[in-house]
């Protein structure tokens, strides 16, 4: 065997080492979103919708909703929703969207099925109940890490001029709802 | 006072083990002084750990850790678990398990006595690399600036008899590997060709192995009915780091057993013993940086982390380094047969070997993602489900067959018997699953844990004269070790694939059928107990004409403010009926129901291991 093979563990180790000295040192927390995100536009996106995927929805009309539509649409603020069927969390915050889509008119809730397939989500639905206004669909998870999602589930505001203003990992609480959602909205 | 008693143990063992290190250059002592100074530093460890209990114990709120940790209110035994219950704690429980090990190593006979010794001298080097992580980054011993006379309580979530004892028992398994890590360092260094070292590595490496299983099957347990998600395995970044020592583990365990004076073997397992110890550092590393986000979630400090970093970096770099430069040379070249024992392991070997490197990359891909491109991705339950699995899979099927497989020739024993019983085995589970429930994975997971038990009961039956006595115990133990896994394999599966989940809204009194049985909801009750505040649903479980109770419900935490969730179970022994108590709506409740089909065949199969592992540590 050749000495140069016993090398790659050295450099294995030497990366791991590298990558997470980077990490530690430039202060990042992975409890919080990476700075990048917070008040910035939402990221591109387009998505099909899971129940026909003749429509579509886009970052765009996110925006656009926000700008040009009527009054009652002109104070639509957007929750983004990251969720999945495999996902055990998210079944325990599920309930919780219902009550926020009853209580506020102007949220528009989106629901991205997160690496799912369609069988299994629309059976997670089926059986959970849907308080998505639209369910979108991210197979490949490409919309997730558009949004820099870290695990599931994974949730986010965004307020009328289309800029991120609130983000949470794991499942919501009633008392995250009360405390830090509401008084966005 | 305890805090100063507990500080000062700490800062004379850590001299201690200074001193031993430079007397190997300064003066030579002689092997009983240098044990009975190992003993003496152990003692000192253990009793600055105790001190640390005794202020747990006596709500000594004049120490900032017991402070911001406990609360008078806990009963006895969280009080205790408290000690280890946070992150400063759990370090001093890490130190002083260490200096159990050596201590207990220190009583080895039948080793060359330079070799003990520089064995022990890289254990002084651990002990004095963590006690200085303690002393300045996370030291247990401060003492508090104010006087107070209430503590802030215990995360409510650890208030549980299982995750007591989870740190102590899965530190135990870390830990252990530091010796089979000192050994196989200190072997490479001493430069000597004799493989006595390896019969006492695989003690060691064993009872580590065994410790590490029992320590995660309590985490996972108490995850299935604490967390009350229906599941008992997330694929979190904590388990996934318990996962890797743990496979390495039983890589090397097995390449021990089986080591017959192969040289290529002996690097293997060197090799093999520096992996295992570095990724238990490597764990403690992304646990208590604060790194990966999990249910572990101690308060993060950068300075903890880089400073846990560098010494992961120093230790595993110099085994690493001294590897490369006293690599024995190769005098030998195995012989590799189509299938025999030693091509049977080194295939199973490097089956772990890419199924821990696959659990690493998925762990620490997020890491490097964001740092090259700030950006941040999930790794979930579908990488890990889609690639170790299938990985690990080829090594289930030749496991079955490799004890009986032989040490130099291609001819399995009995060949024609084991083929026909595989297909027997494939054929009479794909007819039975087409006939109720198919799911691919179902059939592949039932048709290896049938096949792994059954091939090893006919390799009893087949090679052994059934004894009652221990020595036949011990002669079969590696076949029973595979049935538990076998077993294991069977729960895993079933409580997965064909895990069903119902929901209803209840009111009390309204009765409801799961999976042909009659349940009540018979009342919902608050108590006040010591420390909480408990909700419970009383479930009413008709069986033929006797009624089981089962309590689910939710547990509020005052002090810490805090909710956990208890679920009920019912426990029979071909599936879990699996409660949990939701919130109420219009005078109606929420109730989720799960039933887990065989759950119990997973801890019954774990119990064998660990059994098996025990037994194996006795063989001579």
């Amino acid at each position: 065997m050749k000495k140069s093979i016993l090398l790659i563990p050295l450099i294995i180790l030497l990366a791991i080492c590298i990558f997470t000295l980077i990490y530690l040192i430039s202060g990042k927390d992975p409890n919080k979103p990476p700075s990048a995100l917070l008040n910035k536009d939402i990221p591109k996106f387009i998505t099909k919708s899971l129940y026909d995927s003749n429509i579509t929805l886009s970052s765009d009309n996110i925006k656009r909703n926000v700008i040009l539509d009527t009054e009652n649409v002109e104070r639509k603020y957007t929750l983004i929703n990251f969720f999945a069927s495999w996902c055990t969390p998210c079944k325990i915050e599920h309930p919780l969207f219902f009550k926020l889509s009853k209580e506020y008119d102007n949220l528009f809730i989106l629901g991205i099925n997160h690496k799912d397939s369609y069988s299994d989500a629309t059976k997670y639905l089926n059986e959970e109940g849907n308080p998505y206004n639209f369910v979108g669909v991210d197979s490949d998870g490409l919309i997730a890490l558009e949004f820099g999602v870290f695990g599931l589930p994974e949730t986010f505001l965004i307020n009328k001029k289309g800029k991120i203003i609130f983000k949470f990992m794991g499942p919501l609480t009633k008392e995250i709802i009360n405390n830090d959602i509401k008084p966005l909205l | 006072m305890s805090s100063l008693v507990g500080f000062l143990c700490l800062v004379f063992a850590v001299g201690i083990n200074i001193f031993l290190i430079f007397s190997k250059y300064l003066l030579k002592l002689k092997i009983v002084s240098f044990n009975i100074l190992i003993r003496l530093s152990c003692i000192l460890t253990l009793a600055s750990f105790l001190s640390l209990i005794y202020a747990y114990l006596v709500s000594d709120f004049s120490n900032f850790n017991v402070f911001q940790n406990s609360h008078s209110d806990k009963p006895l035994i969280y009080k205790i678990s408290g000690t280890w219950g946070n992150h400063e704690g759990s370090m001093l429980l890490w130190v002083s398990i260490l200096s159990i090990y050596a201590f207990f190593f220190s009583f080895t006979k039948k080793i060359d006595l330079n070799l003990k010794k520089l064995t022990l001298l890289i254990q002084s080097f651990l002990h004095i690399s963590f006690s200085l992580f303690i002393i300045f980054t996370s030291n247990p011993f401060l003492i508090n600036s104010v006087i107070v006379h209430e503590g802030l309580g215990l995360n409510p979530i650890l208030q549980d008899p299982g995750l007591a004892i989870h740190p102590p028992i899965l530190y135990a398994g870390y830990v252990g590997y530091s010796i089979v890590f000192s050994l196989a360092v200190a072997s490479l260094m001493h430069e000597s060709n004799d493989l006595e070292w390896l019969s006492i590595a695989k003690k060691w490496s064993l009872i580590s192995w065994t410790f590490l299983t029992g320590g995660i099957a309590l985490g996972s347990y108490w995850a299935y009915y604490e967390l009350g998600w229906g599941g008992w395995w997330f694929w979190d970044p904590v388990e996934n780091i318990s996962l890797m020592p743990w496979i390495t583990g039983l890589a090397l365990v097995h390449s021990l057993l089986l080591v017959k004076g192969q040289q290529i073997l002996k690097k293997w397992i060197i090799f093999l013993s520096i992996l295992c110890f570095s990724l238990s550092i490597f764990g403690t590393f992304l646990v208590r940086s604060g790194i990966l986000t999990s249910v572990h979630s101690f308060a993060a400090d950068a300075s903890r982390g880089l400073f846990i970093l560098l010494i992961f970096f120093i230790i595993t770099g110099f085994s690493l380094v001294v590897f490369l430069l006293k690599f024995p040379d190769n005098n030998k070249p195995v012989k590799f047969l189509f299938i025999n024992k030693v091509s049977a392991l080194i295939i199973n070997n490097i089956l772990m070997i890419i199924a821990t490197l696959t659990i690493l990359l998925g762990t620490i891909y997020p890491i490097i993602i964001e740092v090259l491109t700030n950006n941040r991705i999930s790794v979930g339950g579908p990488y890990f489900n889609s690639t170790v699995i299938p990985i690990m899979i080829p090594g289930f099927l030749l496991m079955s067959i490799a004890p009986v497989l032989s040490w130099q020739t291609n001819k399995i024993k009995n060949s024609y018997y084991y083929i026909i019983c595989f297909i027997l085995i494939s054929v009479i589970i794909l007819i039975q699953s087409y006939l109720t429930e198919f799911n691919s994975w179902g059939v592949i997971g039932l048709i290896l844990g049938v096949w792994i038990i059954i091939a090893s009961i006919s390799a009893i039956i087949l090679s052994y004269k059934l004894k009652l006595n221990f020595k036949f115990l011990q002669n079969i133990n590696p076949h029973l070790a595979h049935i538990g896994v076998g077993i294991a394999i069977i729960g895993i599966t079933c409580s997965s694939v064909f895990q069903k989940e119902y929901d209803y809204n209840l009111n009390t009194g309204d009765n409801f059928i799961v999976n042909e049985i009659n349940v009540v909801l018979d009342k919902i009750e608050t108590k006040n107990e010591k420390n909480f505040q408990a909700l419970r649903a009383n479930f009413l479980i008709q069986e033929e004409n006797s009624f089981k109770n089962v309590k689910s419900g939710k547990n509020y935490y005052p002090v810490s403010k805090m909710i956990t969730s208890e679920a009920g179970i019912l426990h029979q022994w071909d599936r879990d009926i699996y409660f949990i108590l939701g919130d109420q709506k219009d005078e109606k409740w929420f109730v989720k129901v799960y039933v887990n089909p065989f759950v119990s065949l997973i801890w019954l199969g774990i119990i064998i291991m660990i059994c098996c592992g025990f037994i194996g540590v006795i063989r001579k």
